[in-house]
């Protein structure tokens, strides 16, 4: 019985053991903060292995890459999150080979070497990145090179629900001609306000739903500063932020406006319920708000908002008024290879993500969570250019700006968000909470921020 | 056997001492150390990296140095040259293909990768992958331009390779501006100092741990010695039912004071009967919610201890007092509360320093905010500096000097309380038995 058992041990042991040596599997982990909508962050990673797989054959290579998909961070917290994970994981020799991070992590974990300049992996001059958008390659780029590959692009756009605009007096060509005129300068944020103080006193919303603003902190909040007249935040040339003393105040004065004098949004607005926030502006119990190209997957499915075109208009953000001008946020999450990756497995996953960036594999993604693509090719690929919402939103890319990558962005935005909810809750008034954002930047940054 | 018994008490100390110096001297001891670097999230924690990048360059011309020098380490050149052919003719490309170039562009000087590439592409016997373009990129390239080198001296032999040599003292200038990694600094301490919000940050933890401290010994005692005159069925029950909030995980109890608090939560529906507008009443009343729900978690343990205190009292003493006619009021005041000053003390200390180090159920019901630091604790404070920033921007050296106030503060704390309970007349023995 034993003699037989190991007869058949050794059998066995035999018929699979050229199956064994033959293909070295690769593993290749994928983390990415991923929502339901946002799974093709992995998904299309784990396709392309698909590809790659197939050419590595062609090309007689015994290699084989399986995708393994890694952390997917979510919730409120999960930006941060990810961020701490990545760091202290690759500093301890695990977390993924490839991740999807936010642009500005670039600086920081290209400085801490967490990451490969992916410029010196991939050819950029190849297809598909020969067709990238020409405004993406320097939001991928510090310190003069290229690091990541835009994963998606997208634009924060400023929206408005059409029924209330026309209770206040719009007409249907007044709404069409909104956008344009956002655009050139006309219709400023003074507008907003004192639209959506009229939309608040014919009793079409609550008060403090005129100017329904998003729930928590981000980067979104930038573009109140950026519309502003010297809302600058990078010197290219020194290679240091700005923080522009009139912008900020003009930035802070406006929701401090928005609250105390026409009171068109709530003191406490700030850190509310995100679920609740996405079925108020998706149900016309706001007037004005702001959020991103992404929330039309929320707005038109989990909300059931069927008739997004008719019921809600979109635009850039409107300026600040005078010397400023009208723009929107694009924050690209990024592709970036980890330093957890050694020899092979570097140029494996530059080529999973080549792959992952064809038209067709990066809409998926643009489609199922509304973000933007990347290629103009793109634009072309059926399924991208037959949705009416990705097709007229990529219009907004054009006058978007993107936020530095600096490595000391973090501590800046801290600060000056600290001095937006102070300004906003009332605690302090927005000149006082200028000044203790600058006297506090002045102290504990000292020369790495050029206040002006 | 005389032996041993010397050793004996060393022996039984053996394993606390162990971990006392595992998780306190030795952790407290590296968070002083780290707490003199720049250590943080971009220049990371492990290994030296010496790089001349662009951002090098810009600080480099901002100095004194040679500005000729400057120029040549900025340069960046792709020179088909002896060396480089070497080097190639050792790497994997076919002999072909090397030959090829050695024949064709032998001598020649490129200004940017891109025209060696175009350069390339024109042969016949070409590199035909982007990888083995780049492997004849990296062989020929004259430049010290990001590249990484981990010590001083491969730093060195980076500069000697593309022809420069500088004295010992420009050495240490480039070596200081192109180290990528920490540096020792004095920098946390001074920053700290200068910030406004130190000073705020530091009475938050004051009122936080005094109020909080107030609110959960106080209702400890109270629900100890109301439960203590309570049918014994009773009394179980409702000590069962306050220790819900102990028992319940932080982010579910943490979960129902937000339901509670906010505009569509219960608060706002209840209110809404009488007329109040829908609030989001934790931004309203941040520091309200911070010290209850913090406290009632507190109380629970100390009610635990406190109602077993109150019990072990002999309970002839208070059969005494009822016969001399003390109301319960009169007992508590003159014969319970005195007996007790030990589980006090060990409650009022626990907390105290246990309230200073804890930050989890702010952290999850206001993180700090609204505004300006309105609720953020020191705790907290070295939380978000070191380990929790939205943009990744963590700064574990100042982190670490955060912590390491904390320390000292907890540990005068400690001290501060054994002075003022009196301590040694605490554990004195008892003069009833002598």
């Amino acid at each position: 019985m034993t003699l037989k058992r190991l007869a058949m041990a050794v059998l066995a042991a035999l018929l699979f053991a050229p199956l064994a040596t033959q293909a070295a599997e690769i593993e290749i982990e994928v983390w990415a903060p991923a929502d339901e909508n946002e799974r093709y962050r992995f998904v299309a990673i784990s396709l392309a292995a698909n590809v790659l797989n197939e050419e590595l054959k062609i090309e007689g290579s015994d290699t084989r890459v399986v995708v393994k998909e890694g952390t997917s961070f979510g919730g409120s917290q999960g930006w941060a999150q990810l961020k701490q994970g990545f760091s202290l994981a690759v500093e301890a020799g695990k977390g993924p080979h490839i991740i999807v991070g936010g642009h500005e992590d670039i600086p920081v974990w290209g400085s801490a070497g967490l990451i490969y300049p992916i410029e010196d992996y991939i050819d950029l001059e190849a297809w598909p990145f020969s067709d990238l958008f020409p405004s993406l390659w320097p939001i991928m780029s510090w310190n003069g090179q290229v690091w990541g590959i835009p994963q998606d692009a997208e634009s924060r756009p400023f929206f408005a629900w059409n029924p209330h605009l026309k209770a206040i007096g719009y007409s249907d060509a007044d709404i069409a001609a909104l956008p344009a005129k956002v655009k050139s300068g006309q219709y400023t944020l003074q507008n907003v306000l004192e639209d959506a103080k009229k939309i608040q006193d014919k009793g079409l919303v609550e008060k403090g739903y005129g100017f329904y603003p998003r729930a928590t902190k981000g980067g979104d909040y930038w573009q109140f500063y950026a519309v502003q007249k010297g809302g600058d935040m990078y010197d290219a040339k020194s290679g240091k932020l700005i923080l522009d003393k009139g912008a900020l105040l003009a930035y802070y004065q406006f929701f401090n406006d928005a609250v105390f004098k026409y009171g068109v949004t709530k003191k406490n607005h700030l850190g509310m319920d995100w679920d609740q926030w996405y079925n108020e502006v998706a149900t016309g119990k706001a007037g004005l708000w702001h959020g991103g190209t992404w929330h039309y997957a929320r707005y038109t499915r989990r909300e059931g908002l069927d008739d997004f075109f008719d019921k809600v208009m979109f635009s850039l953000i409107p300026s600040g008024g005078s010397g400023g001008k009208a723009t929107t946020l694009t924050h690209p999450l990024t592709y970036l290879i980890s330093k957890r990756a050694k020899g092979e497995e570097v140029e494996l996953a530059a080529r999973l993500i080549t792959i992952a960036s064809e038209p067709r594999l990066n809409t998926l993604h643009a489609i199922a969570s509304a973000h933007l693509g990347i290629t103009n090719a793109q634009t072309k690929v059926s399924q991208y250019a037959d949705d009416r919402w990705t097709a007229e939103a990529t219009v907004l890319l054009k006058s978007a700006f993107a936020l530095p990558n600096s490595v000391d962005f973090g501590q800046y935005d801290t600060l000056v968000w600290k001095g937006l909810t102070a300004a906003w809750s009332g605690d302090l008034s927005p000149q006082q909470a200028v000044d203790t954002v600058v006297k506090e930047m002045q102290a504990t940054m000292g020369d790495k921020v050029i206040i002006r | 056997m005389r032996g041993i018994r010397r050793f004996l008490p060393a022996l039984f100390m053996l394993p606390a001492s162990l971990s006392v110096t595992l998780f306190f001297v030795i952790p407290v001891f590296m968070t002083f150390v780290f707490s003199f670097t720049t250590m943080s999230s971009d220049t990371g924690i492990l290994g030296s990296r010496y790089i001349v990048s662009e951002a090098t360059i810009r600080t480099l011309k901002d100095g004194d140095l040679d500005a000729a020098l400057v120029r040549q380490l900025d340069s960046r050149v792709f020179a088909v040259n002896e060396a480089g052919l070497a080097a190639l003719r050792k790497s994997n490309l076919k002999p072909t293909v090397v030959k090829e170039i050695e024949e064709k562009l032998s001598g020649k000087v490129y200004a940017s990768e891109k025209q060696l590439f175009a350069a390339l592409k024109g042969l016949s016997n070409r590199p035909r992958s982007f990888k083995d373009r780049k492997m004849v990129s990296k062989a020929v390239v004259q430049t010290l331009k990001n590249r990484e080198f981990t010590t001083p001296k491969e730093f060195r032999a980076g500069l000697a390779s593309i022809g420069i040599e500088v004295t010992d003292d420009v050495f240490d200038v480039l070596l200081e501006v192109a180290n990528t990694s920490w540096k020792w600094t004095t920098g946390n301490y001074s920053e700290l100092m200068a910030s406004d919000f130190t000073w705020k940050i530091l009475a938050n933890t004051a009122f936080y741990v005094v109020l909080t401290l107030f609110f959960n010994v106080g209702l400890a005692l109270v629900l100890a010695l109301v439960t203590f005159y309570m049918p014994s069925g009773q009394s179980k029950f409702f000590r069962a039912v306050w220790l819900i909030p102990r028992v319940s995980p932080s982010v579910i109890y943490i979960m129902l004071w937000r339901w509670l608090s906010f505009d569509g939560g219960f608060m706002s529906y209840i209110l809404g009967f009488f007329g109040v507008q829908p609030e989001n009443w934790l931004n309203e009343f941040p520091w309200t919610f911070v010290i209850m729900a913090n406290g009632f978690v507190g109380a629970s343990m100390g009610m635990i201890i406190f109602a077993s205190a109150v019990v072990a009292i002999p309970a002839d003493v208070l059969h005494a007092a009822e016969v001399d006619g003390a109301y319960p009021w009169q007992q508590v005041r003159r014969i319970i509360l005195p007996l007790m000053a030990w589980p006090i003390l060990f409650i009022t200390t626990y907390q105290t320093l246990s309230l200073m180090t804890s930050f989890e159920y702010i952290l999850l019901l206001t993180d700090g905010g609204p505004g300006f630091f309105t609720t953020e604790v020191w705790a907290l404070n070295a939380y978000h500096t070191a380990l929790s920033n939205y943009y990744g921007n963590l700064r574990y050296g100042f982190g670490a000097t955060l912590a390491v106030v904390l320390v000292a503060v907890g540990i005068a704390m400690s001290l501060i309380y054994l002075r003022l309970f009196d301590f040694k007349k605490l554990v004195a023995e008892p003069q009833i038995e002598n």
